[in-house]
């Protein structure tokens, strides 16, 4: 907030930003960025839609709401990664947990049980509790995909509240922001300018959307892999099964269409894919008995998370922090 | 004499804390052994698009799964690495122990003779027995160092062509470590408590314990 001795090099720099082209003004500010040069160029979308940039004194007032509302979605976006990596790995313990009890419980009736096999009902015995063990697995590999799912619609909301906005008239004596539009004028970019030393409030945005699908992508394709494993099951093949357009908790969609994750057109959440790959959309069709080699698969892939690049993921929270002058680790 | 034993006692305190780092970096190496090794053995399973199963539906997935898996081996290649050049330093200072010991015999001003080597102060070991003990442990340590430079270098080539058992085989070399026999080792630095080794071999068990049933 005690920016005050870097307010005038922003203001130098202010009127570089609105320049003729988009495309030079990205290319004379990526030179001037060369500390973050890993970074995209940091303002390519910008058009100046605030006819009139704010006048000075409002300015002022407000840089310091804007700074105090990055900062505060910045360490959520923080605090929602790592719930999420917490999450992520309790589920791929449970799942493998699920895994290795549903495979005992398949291969019970050709196990070799030694002196154990003149017990009576043993087998039966084994299967049955083997089968309550699977239950509990997959009551809680659905908490954990609760919880990431939690902790990417936070994720969004963090990522789509970066503006802040002036409330009120402009020239009310009562300078107050929000993190809402109430004018139509009112861009809540403070006119483009940058909100702490280089970066405006849509090169934020930028980062934080990019951070941000990389989960939500992440989250998808978790939710195939989740409803594999919870139809994988031995016996009853027709009770557990389940489907891509199937509601695996109540209200999951709704929280999905808050990730962009559910199509309205087809009523069912859009297909998993990778980052950067068009998905030329099969159906989603499960088995309920896969092989060993395919479950192993599927808990690979919960473990590898392609979707998120962790070095960029650190690399955009590293370059952030810097900018903001707080470490957010 | 009495002096000179003692100081050897505080060599051997030294000698003692290194072999405890030695410890906790043995627990460290066979962590990162099983990682590599379970990547290694999965590598052949992600290469059939027969297993993927559902994700076949998700365009580029086995690419994007195998180059995920490799980066992960290649980190964890570069930390074993890192891992052997600590075991390594500990080597290097109980070899400089030793050759401190040697050098506070053979090169003082007044050498001490056959007899005094041998001249035993109450309970209290000879010199002799101490410049022994050092130079064992310090054998024990590097031998043990040469074979297990050799197992890591060995698991690399292995990525190439895994055998399950190979892996398994050179596992257990890393956790027996044959050329340390625990209770001489013990002995020798008068450690009376060997609770954390206890720990530490548990804990590997379990580890391969679990890493042995997954997937079975």
């Amino acid at each position: 907030m005690a920016d005050q001795p870097e307010t005038p090099t922003m203001e130098t720099l202010d009127p570089q930003t609105p320049s003729p082209s988009p495309s030079s003004s990205s290319s004379s500010s990526s030179s001037s960025f060369s500390t973050v040069s890993y970074s995209k160029p940091p303002n390519p979308s910008f058009q100046n839609q605030n006819p009139s940039p704010m006048p000075p004194s409002l300015t002022r007032l407000w840089r310091p709401a804007a700074q105090r509302n990055l900062r505060n979605r910045w360490s959520k976006l923080v605090s929602c990664r790592k719930q999420w990596v917490s999450s992520s790995s309790s589920g791929k313990s449970h799942a493998t947990s699920l895994v290795n009890a549903h495979l005992s419980q398949r291969y019970m009736s050709t196990m070799e049980l030694g002196v154990l096999s003149d017990m009576l009902n043993i087998r039966k015995k084994a299967g049955r509790k083997l089968f309550k063990q699977q239950e509990t697995f997959r009551s809680k590999l659905l908490s954990s995909y609760k919880d990431m799912v939690a902790a990417v619609t936070q994720m969004v909301n963090a990522s789509k509240s970066m503006r802040t906005f002036l409330k009120g008239p402009s020239n009310s004596a009562l300078v107050q922001f929000s993190s809402f539009s109430g004018d139509q004028n009112d861009s809540g970019d403070g006119g483009g300018i940058p909100a702490f030393a280089f970066w405006s409030i849509s090169s934020h945005e930028q980062l934080a959307d990019e951070l941000v699908q990389m989960f939500i992508m992440e989250l998808n394709l978790k939710r195939l892999l989740v409803l594999e494993l919870l139809s994988t099951s031995c016996d009853d093949p027709q009770a557990n099964e389940l489907h891509w357009s199937d509601q695996l908790y109540p209200g999951e969609f709704d929280h999905l269409s808050m990730c962009n994750l559910f199509s309205q057109e087809t009523c069912e959440p859009v297909p998993p894919k990778l980052m950067d790959l068009k998905s030329d959309a099969p159906t989603v069709r499960s088995n309920n008995q896969p092989n060993p080699e395919v479950l192993q698969v599927y808990i690979t892939t919960w473990l590898a998370e392609v979707n998120i690049d962790t070095l960029r993921v650190d690399e955009i929270f590293a370059a952030i922090g810097e900018e903001m002058h707080v470490s957010l680790t | 004499m009495e002096a000179m034993v003692k100081k050897y006692q505080q060599k051997f305190r030294k000698v003692r804390d290194e072999m405890s780092r030695w410890d906790e970096l043995q627990t460290r190496l066979i962590s990162q052994f099983i990682s590599a090794s379970s990547i290694i053995q999965r590598l052949q399973v992600l290469q059939d698009s027969k297993n993927y199963g559902s994700l076949n539906c998700v365009a580029g997935v086995e690419d994007a799964l195998l180059r995920k898996q490799l980066e992960s081996l290649e980190v964890i290649f570069l930390s074993l690495k890192r891992t052997m050049e600590e075991f390594h330093g500990i080597v290097f200072s109980i070899e400089k122990v030793h050759r401190d010991g040697r050098q506070q015999i053979k090169g003082g001003s007044n050498q001490p003779s056959a007899k005094q080597l041998q001249l035993r102060v109450g309970v209290k070991p000879t010199l002799a027995d101490c410049l022994d003990g050092l130079m064992v442990l310090y054998d024990m340590h590097h031998s043990e160092y040469l074979l297990k430079a050799s197992v890591v270098s060995a698991l690399s080539t292995l990525t190439l062509k895994p055998s399950a058992s190979d892996l398994c085989a050179l596992q257990q070399l890393l956790i027996d470590q044959p050329n340390i026999p625990k209770d001489e080792g013990r002995q020798m630095t008068k450690e009376e408590d060997n609770k954390d080794k206890e720990q530490s071999s548990n804990l590997m068990c379990h580890i391969t314990c679990k890493f042995g049933k997954n997937f079975k």
